[in-house]
């Protein structure tokens, strides 16, 4: 056996630099950022180093707290807001890789009205995370979500939104469904919505945003199970399915495997893995 | 790089034989087609990743009660594929399993048998478990168990099945102290894995051992020495396996071991 020849399922490294990813959902210390505000994420942005560098990714996006009740911790929604510049270490820890989303707290519609104008009216961060589970999250059905989402699409921010279909096991309190999801993109047809994670049980997620034009899924979030992308592709078009890698807690090889061994076009992978995104940043 | 890495081990190895893969399931599962669901084209595609041998079970033995059909034709296809281990299933919720596994030792001449307890319906306390472990070793079978086929989240709505309680299982191979088990597609996941690690002659396989330093986590509770490659293809893309080790940076011996060697101490 010629060891040179080996691949292990990546594809070569010239041609992960041609797809040029853009990875939108990444997710270093998610819950909570550490005690003094950063360093849980900093810790886990060099976890996830090595596939980082392994992918070749560009640029990876990912989604803090800003001290508007996202976490349960008192003492760092405190000191978060006395010192916002900490949403910004990991920024400036890989400042030209790092892209931000900040996550809002559905229970408190003023608090994140104002957190709105102060992280994407005022920048730099370019849209908003909707949770699945903790103290800022609701399903996107409640009836506090379409102030927000009116703030969001005057600011032209771009929605990432946390869902599931949970078929065994226990759904959290909080947890949106892609039905709900593209129940509310109808009623806000010129905002752009990402439906992360496909609904996890994508076969039935793929199918829920099928006719929501103005609804993109998200790559990441559950096992490596065969065929999602090639039906997302056939249902949905290439354009309107988006990379995420979830690392740490999930895996380069879970992720990526997903889309560069799928069985579509290399057109298609190109616009997946980064393309996509980067038109919807306003970015390309 | 990972050719870095491979050939770093296949120099301290010597000549490295390629991969095992001790995770496949042939033909169809009912719930999807598979991109790679025929078994030619799951066989090229493990030979174009570096594996030479592939220990296959079948979504039939998950499924069919006739089990001994299920075999024989598992049996057949793999005959066809010099890369291809046949792995038949037993159940020991089904009347005459000791024939089952007796076929398969004797009449197939498989190393080792495949386990669905929650598909058929059995737990880990019962008798029979434990009686069948028993028999497995005197057979000179080893016996895989699989933890679960799918996430529970996403499992078709017309069989939710929970993953296998393993509490159980330390007290049932304590009665069959010479079984050889390989717990397939666990989540590995903190305490429940530090209990699992103390039971001796149980190992692990890659499949959902998920995180960007998930494989590496699993050597390290439960040491390199029980942890075989797995990828559970082709439910599951058999390159997420294979990427997610190349993540763990792994020292050239332990992915030696983890690629190949724990396997062949498996089969041996």
């Amino acid at each position: 056996m010629n060891l040179a020849e080996f691949t292990w399922g990546l594809p070569p490294r010239e041609k992960l630099e041609s797809y040029r990813i853009w990875d939108s959902y990444f997710t270093p210390s998610l819950g909570h950022p550490g005690k003094d505000g950063f360093s849980g994420i900093i810790d886990d942005m060099e976890r996830a180093r090595r596939a980082v560098e392994l992918g070749r990714f560009e640029k990876l996006c990912f989604f803090p707290h800003v001290g508007i009740g996202t976490t349960t911790d008192a003492d760092f929604e405190t000191l978060v807001r006395m010192k916002p510049e900490l949403v910004l270490k990991p920024i400036e820890h890989w400042p030209d890789r790092m892209l931000g989303m900040i996550q809002i707290n559905a229970n408190d519609t003023q608090a994140s009205l104002d957190a709105l104008d102060q992280w994407l009216r005022d920048g730099p961060m370019l849209g908003v995370y909707f949770a699945g589970s903790g103290p800022g999250a609701l399903p996107c059905s409640h009836p506090n979500i379409p102030p927000l989402v009116e703030r969001i699409s005057e600011l032209k921010g771009v929605i990432m939104q946390h869902t599931w279909f949970v078929t065994g096991g226990n759904p959290g309190q909080g947890m949106s469904t892609p039905t709900e999801l593209a129940e509310l993109a109808s009623r806000f047809p010129d905002q752009m919505f990402i439906c992360a994670h496909a609904g996890g049980e994508w076969e039935k997620g793929i199918r829920a945003v099928s006719d929501s034009p103005n609804v993109l899924i998200e790559t990441s979030g559950f096992d490596a199970t065969a065929g999602f992308i090639e039906m997302a592709v056939r249902e949905l078009g290439p354009e309107r399915i988006i990379f995420g890698s979830h690392l740490p807690t999930r895996s380069l090889g879970t992720e990526l495997s997903k889309v560069t061994t799928a069985e579509i076009g290399e057109d298609a992978k190109q616009k997946i893995l980064g393309e996509n995104y980067r038109r919807l940043l306003g970015m390309a | 790089m990972l050719r870095g890495q491979m050939a770093e081990a296949a120099d301290d190895a010597g000549n490295f034989e390629g991969i095992i893969d001790s995770n496949v399931s042939l033909f169809h599962w009912p719930f999807r087609r598979l991109p790679l669901d025929k078994t030619e084209k799951l066989v090229a595609k493990l030979r174009s990743l570096g594996v030479t041998k592939a220990l296959a079970g079948s979504f039939e033995g998950v499924f069919h009660r006739d089990l001994a059909s299920a075999n024989a034709r598992l049996a057949d296809e793999c005959a066809r594929y010099p890369e291809l281990t046949p792995i038949g299933s037993v159940s020991p919720s089904l009347p005459g399993w000791e024939r089952d596994l007796d076929r398969c030792a004797s009449k197939w001449r498989m190393p080792g048998i495949r386990l669905h307890p929650s598909q058929q319906g059995y737990a880990l306390d019962s008798t029979l478990f434990s009686r069948l472990l028993a028999r497995a070793a005197e057979a000179g079978v080893f016996v895989q168990l699989a933890v679960t086929l799918e996430d529970v989240r996403t499992q078709p709505a017309l069989v939710v099945k929970p993953d296998v309680d393993l509490a159980p299982l330390a007290d049932a191979m304590a009665k069959a102290p010479a079984a050889k088990v390989q717990l397939l597609n666990l989540r590995p996941r903190g305490s429940e894995l530090k209990s699992l690690a103390t039971i001796p002659n149980l190992y692990f396989d890659t499949a959902r051992a998920d995180g960007t330093d998930g494989v590496a986590s699993l050597l390290a509770v439960a040491g390199p020495e029980r942890v075989v490659f797995g990828s559970h293809a082709p439910f599951l893309i058999p390159e997420a396996a294979l990427i997610r080790v190349h993540e763990s940076a792994l020292d050239p011996n332990s992915l030696r071991t983890l690629l190949r060697g724990n396997a062949e101490g498996l089969l041996s």
